[in-house]
């Protein structure tokens, strides 16, 4: 293996866009994901001095908790990080605070004010806050409500949310969701997280297309055969047994986070690079999008839970066997599907979305696979010559690849493929940021871009409609299939895309 | 983004009754409202090249503060009728100094102060103090007080407001007139210093506008170079939050640079570095300096010594001698070149040239040219040999006001680490 050595011009660098003074409130603050993730990401922009002196982040949630020791756990989470950077530890959880409070009692938020206008007088932090709600989405209204009538919500300026996945869980929850936080706050104060969209590799999809000549003239139905969106997970579904019971697959992973790929990979170009103009196509090209089978929805969706697998000396479990899952359960876990956009860009293009859990590899990839030449002058290696194939990986090892076929070395002309890449780690000196790290930041900043819009969320609700409806009414027509851990999904998921004459690429 | 006026023309005060005022101010008329709990920001505005161009009736006015495409075009055609050379950069202390040696007495409005450029004003200082000398080292001392509650454009319900306290008047007045600042800053919210003049103009005035504990702004290519890095190196070594807008405008060579070595073949190069040349506009070496500290601060290099070279019209450039962490010498050059239409800041980059020896390669030579300039110097002298990578720096466009906005969003209680380290090795390469 070779060892990428770090480029010590690079450091420090990344310090464009400061975040203004101001006070970041966690509700849920006792959550997985406060110490997992936001805490992380808030002290990896404290390092890289984007954090303000003027910076505090109030923590919230309904334990007892004083400022220091909502100090103390954060910082045993952190434990490594601490221990590797403890002055600036101190330093950043001096900015710690810690309140309790119930979204549900209307004194609690009125406690809240007085504590923000606190913090605003001890950190100087302007009267800007930033309220993230990382609560049971159960609470998503009732908090905008509680927030909103505290008056707390009253400034757009100054004052904005934002709110975890799910966004609803169907269609017409996620409207009614919309119509309760655009009663609270204006559409420019919300900020619907996806966290796929922190990646760079996710926002590369745009620069590649709309920063290059070359792509975007051939982006399109003209010479674009298929399209597979992957997102794989190695792991079962651990300690989230009780939410994924209610969501599955599909509402987990295939609205949000394949449905933001599908979009970027899709849309048309905005007129230029802002929030607005950016959602707008994105929204439309969402609206566009259809199963690729709505009268017959089983023809084109394919549901599987993984049973048990692994090797004799690391046996898995199988769904069914997992603590908190109902050993009954037809909840699926893997979901693959069929689907077309009806506009003149990719008119007749499938585009197939898989996901799943226990999957062999941990990757999530978008694969542009380009139309086959029209005629074969050469002999291939592999009978035919590949298409060529433009590989965008999300994750891991973020980057991108491009197949095409050169002249296999020898005295005859046969064809074989090879493959050009780029990594994100190794082109650049640093590693890219976690997702959160940006989205984070974006948020704070008050740049909502990279965060969905009222009708991009319904578009994607009603894409998926169909099949939600017959899950809910017909579970027998679209059976769940068991396949083995470890493997890449049930078989009927091949023959998904054996009756087009492809294959799932094989990472 | 456009400047913007106060709402109400300042009411002059005797400079005992500010204080009072504003007291009564704050808790009377604008009681209930909800002052900006933002911070105070202090600016010493000489504009002197404002002032003298106006003076010499080259300009009509009002005074503002502000670096106007009309004050810099004006000043780049006085440059001749002043005898200096055509490398004089508008902003160069020299050109203000040699019109003030023209006759003219042309009177114009003072808006010093008054005149907020909308980019500062947006984040809505909690008190605005402008310290504006005048030419007339006697003037009296005028103390100007206005209010404002500017109402958010987009509907928000809790006007923040602020004030704006100018103080005006010869050099002498506004030393008395310093009295009346520090109870004006208040210890609650963070200060800003912003000393937008020379830094070897007025130093008591420096020192007690700017103790440790407020952030300071300053521009180290305005003044003596000797007296602005050590201006640099004292305050940081005082531990003061200090910002440097010449380091700032550095910001684009240094990511040209870090980019050419992004790629990971050539990262192994950075650890062969053998020679560094630096080409600055005219005389000011600062910027050139702090770029060359950079670099070797991030590569590790140690300094020997620092010297005059011989150079040319425009006279001596720098040479030092670093030693890499295996051991073997890094040359620096840095020479001033004349150039027919300088840009706005004294000593801006002309270009860079990095030779590195890698063992078992080929010597890459690396050349970064300011995107208005051309590097006919850098690229002589048998660099054909070698493997080229040339970029060319695209000329930040941003104002004065947008680079201090950007600090005052988001500001530090800290120096920039990158600064901190650099601002010392540069004032130890500048030779004496």
């Amino acid at each position: 293996m070779t060892v990428t050595l770090t480029n010590p011009l690079r450091v420090g660098l990344r310090q464009e866009r400061v975040i203004p003074p101001q006070c970041l409130v966690i509700f849920g603050a006792s959550g997985d994901l406060t110490h997992r993730k936001l805490i992380p990401a808030l002290f990896e922009l404290f390092r890289q001095r984007r954090l303000p002196s003027e910076f505090a982040v109030l923590g919230c949630a309904r334990r007892p908790w004083s400022d220091e020791e909502f100090r103390s756990r954060m910082g045993e989470a952190l434990a490594q990080e601490v221990e590797q950077h403890q002055q600036a530890w101190a330093q950043f959880a001096s900015g710690l605070f810690y309140e309790p409070v119930d979204l549900e009692q209307p004194a609690d938020v009125v406690r809240l004010g007085h504590r923000l206008d606190q913090i605003d007088r001890q950190r100087a932090t302007r009267g800007n806050r930033t309220f993230y709600l990382s609560v049971s989405p159960a609470h998503y209204g009732s908090g905008c409500r509680a927030l909103a009538a505290a008056g707390l919500l009253e400034d757009p300026q100054r004052s904005r949310v934002v709110i975890e996945k799910p966004f609803g869980r169907d269609y017409g929850s996620a409207q009614e969701l919309n119509r309760i936080v655009q009663a609270c706050a204006k559409e420019r104060q919300v900020f619907r997280i996806d966290h796929y969209l922190g990646k760079e590799t996710v926002q590369n999809i745009l620069v590649l297309r709309f920063a290059n000549t070359i792509f975007e003239p051939i982006w399109n139905r003209n010479y674009i055969d298929n399209v597979q969106i992957t997102a794989a997970e190695t792991v079962g579904v651990e300690e989230r047994a009780g939410y994924y019971e209610t969501s599955g697959a599909l509402r987990d992973m295939v609205q949000n986070h394949l449905t933001q790929m599908l979009a970027l990979t899709t849309m048309e170009p905005p007129g230029r690079f802002d929030p607005e103009a950016m959602r707008n196509e994105k929204a439309k090209v969402l609206q566009a999008a259809q199963l690729a089978n709505e009268a017959e929805p089983w023809k084109c969706c394919v549901r599987g839970q993984y049973s048990a697998g692994g090797s004799a000396t690391r046996p898995l479990s199988g769904y069914r066997q997992e603590p908190g899952v109902n050993p009954n359960s037809t909840t699926e876990t893997y979901v693959a599907m069929k689907l077309f956009i009806n506009n003149w860009r990719w008119q007749g293009v499938p585009f197939y979305l898989r996901t799943g859990k226990r999957l062999p590899k941990r990757l999530s990839e978008v694969v542009l696979t380009f139309r086959q030449a029209p005629v074969h002058l050469f002999d291939a290696a592999g009978g035919a010559p590949t298409p060529n194939q433009l590989i965008l990986r999300i994750q891991p090892d973020e980057g991108a690849e491009f197949r095409f076929e050169v002249k296999a070395p020898g005295s005859g002309m046969r064809s074989r493929p090879v493959d050009m890449g780029f990594s994100y780690d190794e082109s650049f000196g640093e590693p890219s940021d976690e997702g959160y790290v940006r989205l984070l930041a974006d948020a704070m900043l008050g740049d909502a871009t990279l965060f969905t819009r009222s009708d991009e969320v319904e578009a994607a609700w009603r894409l998926y409609t169909p099949l939600l409806e017959l899950i809910e009414e017909a579970p027998w027509q679209l059976p769940v299939h068991p396949y083995e851990a470890r493997t890449w999904g049930p078989a009927a998921a091949d023959s998904l895309l054996a009756e087009d004459e492809l294959a799932w690429r094989r990472p | 983004m456009s400047t913007q006026l106060t709402l109400q023309a300042p009411l002059e005060l005797p400079p005992s009754e500010v204080t009072p005022y504003l007291e009564r101010l704050w808790t009377h008329n604008l009681d209930g409202s909800s002052g900006a709990a933002t911070f105070t920001l202090l600016v010493w505005d000489p504009a002197w090249l404002e002032q003298h161009l106006i003076r010499t009736g080259r300009l009509d006015g009002p005074i503002t503060g502000l670096v106007s495409d009309d004050l810099v075009r004006e000043a780049v055609a006085a440059v001749p009728d002043c005898g200096l050379p055509p490398s004089t950069a508008p902003l160069a202390p020299d050109l203000a100094w040699s019109l003030g040696q023209q006759p003219g007495d042309r009177k114009a409005n003072d808006l010093r102060g008054r005149h907020v450029d909308g980019a500062i004003s947006a984040h809505m200082p909690r008190r605005l103090i402008t310290l504006a000398p005048t030419l007339e080292p006697a003037e009296a001392l005028e103390t100007l007080v206005a209010a404002y509650c500017p109402l958010p454009e987009d509907g928000g319900t809790r006007p923040a407001c602020g004030d704006v306290v100018v103080l005006r008047g010869g050099m002498a007045a506004l030393q008395q007139g310093l009295d009346l600042v520090n109870p004006l800053v208040g210890s609650d919210l963070p200060c800003w210093v912003w000393w937008n003049g020379y830094l070897d103009e007025a130093p008591e005035m420096l020192e007690s506008l700017a103790p440790v504990a407020r952030r300071l702004i300053v521009d180290s290519s305005m003044g003596r170079p000797r007296r602005c890095l050590d201006v640099l190196e004292e305050r940081i070594e005082a531990g003061q939050a200090l910002n440097d807008l010449n380091w700032l405008r550095l910001r684009s060579w240094r990511e040209s640079l870090a980019m050419v070595f992004d790629p990971p073949n050539r990262r192994d190069a950075l650890n062969h570095v053998v020679q560094l040349d630096i080409d600055v506009e005219g005389t000011h070496p600062v910027k050139g300096l702090l770029l060359a500290a950079w670099i070797a601060d991030r590569l590790g290099w140690h300094l020997e010594s620092s010297y005059r070279v011989g150079g040319d019209d425009l006279g001596d450039g720098i040479g030092a001698d670093f030693l890499r962490t295996d051991g073997v010498a890094v040359r620096f050059r840095q020479m001033p070149v004349p150039v027919g239409v300088p840009k706005t800041h004294p000593g801006s980059l002309v270009g860079l040239r990095l030779i590195c020896e890698p063992i078992g390669r080929p010597p890459l030579c690396v050349i970064l040219c300011s995107e208005s300039g051309g590097c006919m110097r850098l690229e002589a002298g048998g660099v054909a040999s070698m493997e080229l990578a040339e970029e060319v720096v695209p000329v930040p466009s941003e104002s004065e006001e947008m680079e201090v906005a950007r600090l005052l969003s988001g500001g530090h209680d800290s120096t920039n680490p990158l600064l901190a380290a650099a601002a010392p090795l540069a004032a130890k390469l500048l030779p004496d």
